[in-house]
C-alpha cells in the first residue's frame, strides 16, 4: 500500500469535506446550509482526519505535495504546497475535534440568533483558513491562511455589530494583527530575496540567520499570539460571542503565531539572540497576563488572560529551542481552554447573560456537568499530574529549570505558574463554590445534550490528550532525564503555593471589608495601564497628525502653494524684479542686449 | 370629473395657502433639501454682528461661540468646540442619533470622526495620567533591567570541567610509553 498516497489523499479528503458547505450551495439551487449540516460536516471531517493521523503515527511518513503552481514570475516558484508532517497531522484532528464540539455547543448558544447560518458559515470559513495555515508548506499559502483568520476574527468579534464596544474590539484585533503582519511581510521579503523561494523546507541558512527577518517573524507571532506589547486585543476580543472566543481566541487562531515560529524553527535555532528574545518576551507576557487575570471579575476576561499567559508559555518553549514542546502545549491547551470557554458560555446563558463572577456562586449543585468540566479544565490548566496540561506544562518547566537561560525569565515563568493556580482557584471558588449570589429567578438549565455532549467530549480530551499525544509522537530532542527532586517537582510546588495563596485570600475575603485600592491592585485591575496609555496616546497622535498632514500639508502646500497661489507668488516676484529694468532709457536696454549676447556667446563656446 | 377637480375651488385655495407659506417661510426652513449658501461655513467673523450671525448659523449661543484663531489654516468661522469624545456623553439619554450620541442640529466638532465611539476616548481615567505613565514605565524599566541582569547571571545546572582517566590520557595523547607518566589524581581523600 502506498503510504504517501494514503496520507496525501486522506488529508485532501478532510480539507475537501470542509469545503462542501461552501461550494454546494453555489452549485445546487435547492441546497441550503443549516447549523446542523455544518456541524455534521465538521464531525465527518474530524473522523476522516483521524485516518491520516493514524497512518502518520504508525508509519512516521512525512510528505509534501504540490497542487498547483502560480506561474507569475519565471524564476520564482509559488507552488501551493501542503506539508503533512507531525505538526499538521496532529493539529488537524485536534482542531476539528474542538471545532466540532464548539459548533455543537453553538447550536444551543446561538439558537436565538437571526443569522445563525451565517455565523456557522463564518466559523467554517475561519476553520478552513486555519487548516490552510497549518498545512501550508509555502509562506504564500501561510499568508493567505494568516490573513484569512485575521479577517474572520474581525467579522466574528464584531458579530453583534450594533454594539460600539464590539466594533472597537474588532478594530483593535485587526490593527494589532496588522502591526504583526508588517513583520511577517518583512520576513517573507527577506526569504524571497535570500533563498529565491517561499518554501519553508528550503529556508535553511548555512550560518547564523540574520537577526532582522527573525525579528520580523517574532513581531508577527507577537501580534497574532498576543504577546506583551501587542496583547490588548485578546481580552477585548471577548466582546464576541462565546463560541467565537472558544474557537478563535483560545485554541486555534491565537496559536497561529506560535505555529509560524514552530514551522520556521530551523531558521530560529541558528540565532541565539532571537531565541533569547522569544524567551524573554514569552516570560514577560506570561507573567503580565497572569497578573492581570488576578483581579478580573468577568469570567471571560479571566479565561482570556489565561490564554494570553499560556501563549507566553508557548513562546518560552520556542525560546528554549523546543518547538515540539510548544506544539504539545498548543495541542493540550486547545482542549481544556475550549472547554473552559464553553463552560463559561453555559453558565452565562443559564444566568441570563451574567458574566460577573461576583454575582455567581454555588453553581455546583445547579449546573453539575458544567461545573465539573470547569473544575477538570482548571485542574488541567494548572498542570495537575497526569491530566492533559501536565504533560506539556511540566515538561516545559523542567526544561526551563535544567537549561542555560536568563534567570529572570525563569523566575517570571515560575511566578506566572503560581499565579495561574491562584486565578484558576479564585475563579472556581467564586463561580461554583460557596454561597450563591445569583438573583432568585434564573433559567438555570443544562439538560440539553447540545451542552453536555461537547463538554463531556472535551473533558475526555482534557484528561487523555496529553498521554495520547506523548505516547505516540517521538520527541525530537532528548528531554532532561536526571535532575534534583526540587527541580523535578518545581512546577507542582509553585502550583501548590498558588493554590494556598488563593485559599488564604478567599478566607480573608470572608472577614475583610472591601480592600482599599493600592498601587498593585490598581495596576493589576487596570491591566497594567497599557490600554489607556497606548490607545489614547497613539490614536490621538496619529489621527491628529493625519488630519494635519491631509489638510495643511497636502491641501495647503500641494494644492495651493505648489499650484495656483505658489505660481502666482513666483510670477509676482519675478515681475517685480523685472520691472526694475523697465526704466525706458536706451542705455539700459542696450546694456541688456550686450549682456544677453555675452551670455549666449559664453554658453555656446566649447572650451 | 378629475379635470373639474383640478381647476376647482379647493385646489386653488390650497395652492394659495402654499404660496403664502413659501413667501413667509424662514430662511433655510426647507426640509431635507440640502444646504443653502447661507448655511455653509464662511470667512472668519471680524465684527460682533458677524459673530452673532455665525453663532446663529451654527445653532449656538453667542456666549458659547468661539471660532478657531485666524492663522490662515482655513478654519473660517467654524466654531472651536471642546475636544470631548462621544464616550463622555450620557449613554442613557435619548439622543436623536444614539450611535453617535448626537442630537439633530447640534454643532459637530471639526475632528468629529476622531471622537466617535470607535476611536479616541477623552473620558477621565480612574487614575491620573501621570501616575499611570509613571507606574507603567517603572514596571517596564524594571523588567528590562532585570532581564539584562539575568543575561549576565544566567541560571544553569552546576557543571565541572571534564576529567579524563589514565593520567589525562597520557598514552593516547602520544606520550612516550618508556617514560614514566606524570601521575594525575582528580580526587582528594
Amino acid at each position: 500500500m502506498n503510504t504517501t498516497l494514503l496520507i496525501n489523499s486522506l488529508t485532501l479528503l478532510t480539507l475537501a469535506t470542509l469545503l462542501t458547505p461552501i461550494v454546494l450551495p453555489l452549485l445546487f439551487k435547492n441546497f441550503k446550509n443549516t447549523p446542523l449540516t455544518i456541524t455534521r460536516t465538521v464531525k465527518a471531517a474530524f473522523l476522516t482526519s483521524l485516518l491520516p493521523a493514524t497512518t502518520f503515527i504508525y508509519s512516521g511518513l512525512e510528505s509534501i505535495t504540490c497542487h498547483w503552481e502560480w506561474k507569475f514570475i519565471m524564476n520564482f516558484k509559488i507552488p501551493l504546497s501542503l506539508k503533512m508532517d507531525q505538526y499538521s497531522m496532529t493539529f488537524l484532528p485536534i482542531a476539528l475535534f474542538v471545532t466540532w464540539s464548539i459548533l455543537q455547543f453553538a447550536m444551543w448558544y446561538m439558537a436565538s440568533e437571526p443569522y445563525v447560518t451565517k455565523f456557522f458559515t463564518y466559523l467554517l470559513t475561519f476553520l478552513i483558513a486555519m487548516l490552510l495555515l497549518t498545512t501550508a508548506n509555502n509562506m504564500f499559502l501561510l499568508f493567505i491562511g494568516w490573513e484569512g483568520v485575521g479577517i474572520m476574527s474581525f467579522l466574528l468579534i464584531g458579530w453583534w455589530q450594533g454594539r460600539a464596544e464590539a466594533n472597537t474590539a474588532a478594530l483593535q484585533a485587526v490593527i494589532y494583527n496588522r502591526i504583526g503582519d508588517i513583520g511577517l511581510i518583512l520576513s517573507m521579503a527577506w526569504l524571497a530575496s535570500t533563498f529565491n523561494t517561499w518554501e519553508i523546507q528550503q529556508a535553511v541558512h548555512p550560518h547564523q540567520t540574520p537577526i532582522l527577518p527573525l525579528m520580523g517573524l517574532i513581531l508577527a507571532a507577537a501580534g497574532k499570539s498576543a504577546q506583551f506589547g501587542l496583547h490588548p486585543w485578546l481580552p477585548a476580543a471577548m466582546e464576541g460571542p462565546t463560541p467565537v472566543s472558544a474557537l478563535l481566541h483560545s485554541s486555534t487562531m491565537v496559536v497561529a503565531g506560535i505555529f509560524l515560529l514552530i514551522r520556521m524553527h530551523p531558521l530560529l535555532a541558528t540565532n541565539q539572540t532571537a531565541l533569547t528574545t522569544c524567551l524573554c518576551l514569552g516570560a514577560l507576557s506570561t507573567l503580565f497576563a497572569a497578573t492581570c487575570a488576578l483581579t478580573q471579575n468577568d469570567i471571560k476576561k479571566i479565561i482570556a488572560f489565561s490564554t494570553s499567559s499560556q501563549l507566553g508559555l508557548m513562546m518560552v518553549a520556542i525560546g528554549l529551542n523546543l518547538p515540539q514542546l510548544a506544539f504539545l502545549h498548543i495541542s493540550t491547551h486547545a482542549f481544556f481552554k475550549a472547554m473552559l470557554f464553553l463552560c463559561s458560555g453555559s453558565i452565562i446563558h443559564s444566568l441570563n447573560g451574567e458574566q460577573d463572577i461576583r454575582k455567581m456562586g454555588g453553581l455546583q449543585k445547579m449546573l453539575p456537568v458544567t461545573t465539573s468540566c470547569l473544575t477538570i479544565g482548571n485542574l488541567a490548566l494548572m498542570g495537575t499530574p497526569f491530566l492533559a496540561g501536565f504533560y506539556s506544562k511540566d515538561l516545559i518547566i523542567e526544561s526551563l529549570n535544567t537549561s542555560y537561560l536568563n534567570t529572570w525569565a525563569l523566575s517570571l515563568t515560575l511566578l506566572a505558574t503560581a499565579f495561574t493556580a491562584t486565578y484558576s482557584i479564585r475563579m472556581t471558588l467564586l463561580v461554583q463554590a460557596g454561597q450563591t449570589r445569583i438573583p432568585p429567578m434564573m433559567p438555570v438549565n443544562e439538560n440539553n445534550p447540545l451542552i453536555t455532549a461537547p463538554l463531556t467530549r472535551l473533558a475526555l480530551g482534557s484528561i487523555t490528550a496529553g498521554m495520547l499525544i506523548t505516547s505516540f509522537i517521538t520527541p525530537a530532542k532528548t528531554p532532561p532525564m536526571t535532575m534534583p527532586l526540587v527541580t523535578k517537582t518545581a512546577a507542582i510546588l509553585v502550583t501548590i503555593l498558588g493554590i494556598i495563596l488563593a485559599l488564604e485570600l478567599s478566607n480573608m475575603t470572608h472577614t475583610l471589608t472591601h480592600p482599599k485600592p493600592n498601587h498593585l491592585m490598581n495596576f493589576s485591575s487596570l491591566l497594567g495601564y497599557f490600554n489607556p496609555l497606548v490607545h489614547r496616546f497613539c490614536s490621538k497622535t496619529l489621527l491628529e497628525k493625519g488630519q494635519n498632514i491631509a489638510l495643511h500639508l497636502i491641501d495647503l502646500s500641494w494644492l495651493k502653494k505648489m499650484g495656483p497661489e505658489g505660481l502666482a507668488e513666483l510670477q509676482v516676484a519675478a515681475s517685480k524684479a523685472a520691472t526694475l529694468a523697465h526704466t525706458g532709457l536706451i542705455k539700459t536696454y542696450l546694456g541688456s542686449f550686450a549682456l544677453s549676447i555675452l551670455v549666449m556667446i559664453l554658453t555656446t563656446q566649447t572650451l | 370629473m378629475a379635470a373639474a377637480g383640478l381647476g376647482g375651488v379647493l385646489w386653488q385655495r390650497a395652492a394659495a395657502r402654499l404660496r403664502a407659506l413659501r413667501v413667509a417661510a424662514p430662511l433655510g426652513a426647507r426640509a431635507a433639501s440640502g444646504l443653502s449658501s447661507e448655511m455653509l461655513p464662511g470667512p472668519y467673523p471680524r465684527t460682533p454682528e458677524e459673530r452673532a450671525a455665525a453663532a446663529k448659523k451654527y445653532n449656538m449661543r453667542v456666549e458659547d461661540y468661539q471660532p478657531y484663531p485666524d492663522d490662515g489654516l482655513g478654519y473660517g468661522d467654524y466654531p472651536m468646540l471642546p475636544k470631548r469624545s462621544a464616550h463622555e456623553r450620557d449613554p442613557w439619554y435619548q439622543w436623536d442619533q444614539p450611535d453617535m450620541r448626537h442630537n439633530w442640529g447640534e454643532p459637530m466638532h471639526w475632528d468629529f470622526d476622531m471622537y466617535i465611539r470607535n476611536r479616541f476616548d477623552t473620558s477621565p481615567t480612574q487614575i491620573p495620567w501621570h501616575t499611570m505613565r509613571k507606574h507603567f514605565l517603572v514596571f517596564l524599566s524594571t523588567m528590562l533591567i532585570m532581564f539584562g541582569i539575568g543575561q549576565f547571571y544566567p541560571s544553569y545546572r552546576p557543571v565541572g570541567p571534564k576529567q579524563y582517566p589514565f593520567n589525562d590520557l597520557y598514552l593516547e595523547r602520544g606520550g612516550d610509553p618508556n617514560k614514566e607518566a606524570p601521575v594525575v589524581t582528580h580526587y582528594e581523600i
